[in-house]
């Protein structure tokens, strides 16, 4: 298996999924198209594309030459982005920011810990500073007032 | 003529107010940072810092983001030089005879004329955008939607061909990025499209979380468990200055450069980096001594250097003409625009003088900052190259997050940037190029709404698109692209293209 069939085959079924769940979209006319009527033709477009390149995909370089090697390191950067995703508005920005970096300085990149705490704190709090106070770009407090 | 200068000088009026001589001046300061630093660009750049804008008026607010812009574009040369990795994709070329030059002992020449390369090719090119934007936005005051699709149409499919890798890996990311653009409520007739009673997706996914998932955080977890640095040469001030043999081989390469990148960098694509490699290629072509390159030939730094300064200022005329944008940056800076409520297309320059003039007059002065900036200043700059990465990127990580939430004060912003980014590692993995995806994203209501104002007037017949002149010599034009991709199917010729490939993964 190649890349491109893989990602054809993907692309394929992704036009035929856009398609399905254009369905309880109004289609319209051609003369008045409705809200489904635009992105039902992208979807078969994505289609048409996602067959074209399996079809000529058996060129492209094998699957299994795909490298995941900094994927445990990029499974650990992801966590905390969906951290700051379901935290930033529960536990604040502040305290958010904190679990984040300090999990990455400390835990990820084993850094002294001098370091981890001047990092964490200096950056979480400085930038809250900076964006919040500074330029008055609004963030969140979260339950503990912080 | 007279017109022109008048205008000019309400631009300069507007630039060289203290508040928007700081915030030109903080762009430029920003975006060489952006530059010089590899795995931060300036569209991931730009999208972080346009939250911060908000408080601004207009005109400072997208002065400060095309400093950014065209800041990044001279900070780029700076790591090209001193390390061989470039700061950012339009910088590759400059490795080659830059880092060549470096070795040699001559680092500090290597970046005087990258600096005075830009600062040449970036005037030069704002007066082209002066004299260029103004009528053609008049000549596309006369388009209706179907020119407006037609000319869509064209400059998505001139993208996937211009964008290195596969011509369909390129249009698919588009579609892709349009699909994404149908997300929210429909604006000709208010229906929830694919939001999943997600009420905050009423909006779209908007232009800063995808593009900060797909640029930003989809860099970091590509490079963060991979990436260790090599020495980095200090230059000093003393060293900088180039020899009179040295500033005589630069100064055709620059002009040539600077003409060849403005008109390149009008057309959609990756017309920044594309642009390099034509200047590139010419100089080597048409100098006496072409076996110097690739030894430290001072012409393969002054060519490349303007080419791509002068594109990304070509890139602005369509977006400031026409609303259209070329690529991911000036995509992202037309939704700057937006957020401040402004309504891009061939209106804008009439409806808006002060903020086009003044743009424009910024630029001036900016591309001025800019060299005096990277000149004295650029032991400063290498010393952010000094910075280890593990502690560069959760700073950068959190800039990512802070940018995308304050957008709309969201936390399903931040949601959607780590879906992105998600999205956008795995895209990286399999070949695929991510900034078509942002264009599409930003281009999908007009094209739609375009599209169907069209059909609504041929009363659905698709012929309308074939009896107006103006769409049909775009139409023909994008057939003529999609030949021009279909042909190296038939004839296996290793064109720019693939050279263009290369290049972007070596960026």
């Amino acid at each position: 298996m190649t890349i491109d069939r893989v990602s054809g085959a993907f692309l394929f079924l992704l036009g035929l999924f856009v398609a399905w769940e254009d369905r309880v979209l109004p289609l319209g006319t051609h003369g008045r198209p409705g809200p489904g009527y635009f992105p039902l033709l992208l979807s078969a477009l994505l289609g048409i594309l996602g067959l074209l390149l399996f079809l000529r995909g058996r060129s492209s370089r094998p699957l299994r030459s795909v490298r995941w090697e900094e994927a445990g390191h990029a499974g650990a950067i992801l966590a905390c982005t969906f951290l700051a995703t379901f935290g930033i508005e529960r536990l604040g920005y502040r305290i958010t920011m904190i679990l984040i970096l300090g999990f990455l300085f400390g835990v990820v990149e084993r850094l002294k810990l001098w370091q981890v705490f001047a990092l964490t704190i200096g950056l979480s709090l400085g930038s809250f500073w900076v964006f919040d106070s500074l330029l008055r770009v609004i963030l969140p407090r979260g339950g503990f007032g912080f | 003529m007279g017109d022109t200068f008048h205008h000019l000088l309400l631009g300069f009026s507007t630039a060289l107010t203290a508040t928007n001589l700081f915030y030109g001046f903080l762009g430029c300061f920003i975006g060489t940072i952006v530059g010089v630093l590899p795995g931060v660009g300036p569209l991931a750049g730009i999208s972080m810092l346009l939250p911060t804008t908000f408080g601004l008026n207009t005109t400072s607010a997208i002065i400060l983001l095309a400093g950014i812009y065209y800041g990044a574009m001279y900070g780029g040369s700076t790591t090209s030089i001193l390390m061989r990795i470039p700061g950012e994709a339009a910088s590759v070329v400059t490795c080659i005879d830059g880092y060549a030059m470096a070795q040699k002992g001559r680092a500090g020449p290597a970046l005087a004329i990258a600096a005075i390369s830009s600062y040449v090719a970036g005037t030069l090119s704002v007066v082209g955008l002066m004299f260029l934007a103004p009528p053609l936005a008049r000549f596309a005051l006369r388009f209706g939607p179907p020119e407006y699709v037609s000319l869509l149409v064209l400059g998505l499919i001139v993208l996937g061909y211009m964008t290195g890798g596969s011509v369909i890996k390129n249009l698919s990311m588009i579609i892709l990025g349009l699909l994404f653009g149908m997300i929210g409520i429909d604006q000709m007739t208010g229906y929830f499209r694919f939001s999943y009673g997600i009420v905050a997706l009423g909006d779209g996914p908007g232009i800063v979380p995808v593009a900060v998932g797909l640029f930003g955080i989809a860099e970091i977890l590509a490079t963060a468990g991979l990436l260790h640095r090599p020495e980095v040469m200090k230059p000093r001030l003393k060293d900088l200055i180039p020899s009179r043999q040295e500033f005589k081989e630069s100064w055709w390469p620059m002009g040539r450069g600077t003409v060849l990148g403005f008109l390149i960098g009008i057309i959609p694509g990756s017309a920044h980096i594309i642009s390099t490699f034509v200047s590139y290629a010419m100089e080597r072509k048409i100098s006496k001594h072409p076996e110097k390159f690739g030894k430290g030939a001072v012409e393969g730094v002054a060519g490349p250097e303007s080419a791509n300064n002068a594109a990304s200022c070509g890139a602005l005329v369509p977006m400031l003409a026409l609303g259209v944008p070329t690529g991911g940056i000036p995509a992202v800076l037309l939704a700057s625009l937006m957020v401040h409520g402004i309504n891009p297309g061939p209106l804008f320059i009439k409806e808006q003088p002060v903020i086009f003039w003044g743009l424009v007059a910024s630029m001036y002065v900016g591309n001025l900052v800019l060299l005096l900036l990277n000149l004295p200043l650029v032991g400063l700059f290498v010393n952010f190259l000094r910075v280890p990465y593990k502690i560069l990127y959760p700073t950068i990580l959190m800039f990512c997050v802070v940018g995308v939430y304050a957008v709309n004060s969201s936390m399903v912003d931040v949601g959607i940037m780590s879906v992105m980014g998600v999205l956008g590692y795995i895209l990286r993995k399999f070949d695929f190029e991510t900034a078509p995806v942002v264009l599409g994203v930003v281009l999908a209501p007009i094209i739609e709404v375009s599209f169907r104002q069209s059909l609504a007037m041929s009363d659905g017949r698709y012929s309308i698109f074939v009896q107006r002149p103006v769409s049909v010599v775009f139409l023909a034009s994008a057939v003529v692209m999609i030949l021009l991709a279909v042909k190296p199917l038939i004839w296996k010729k290793s064109g720019f293209r693939e050279k263009l490939t290369e290049a972007q993964k070596g960026g």
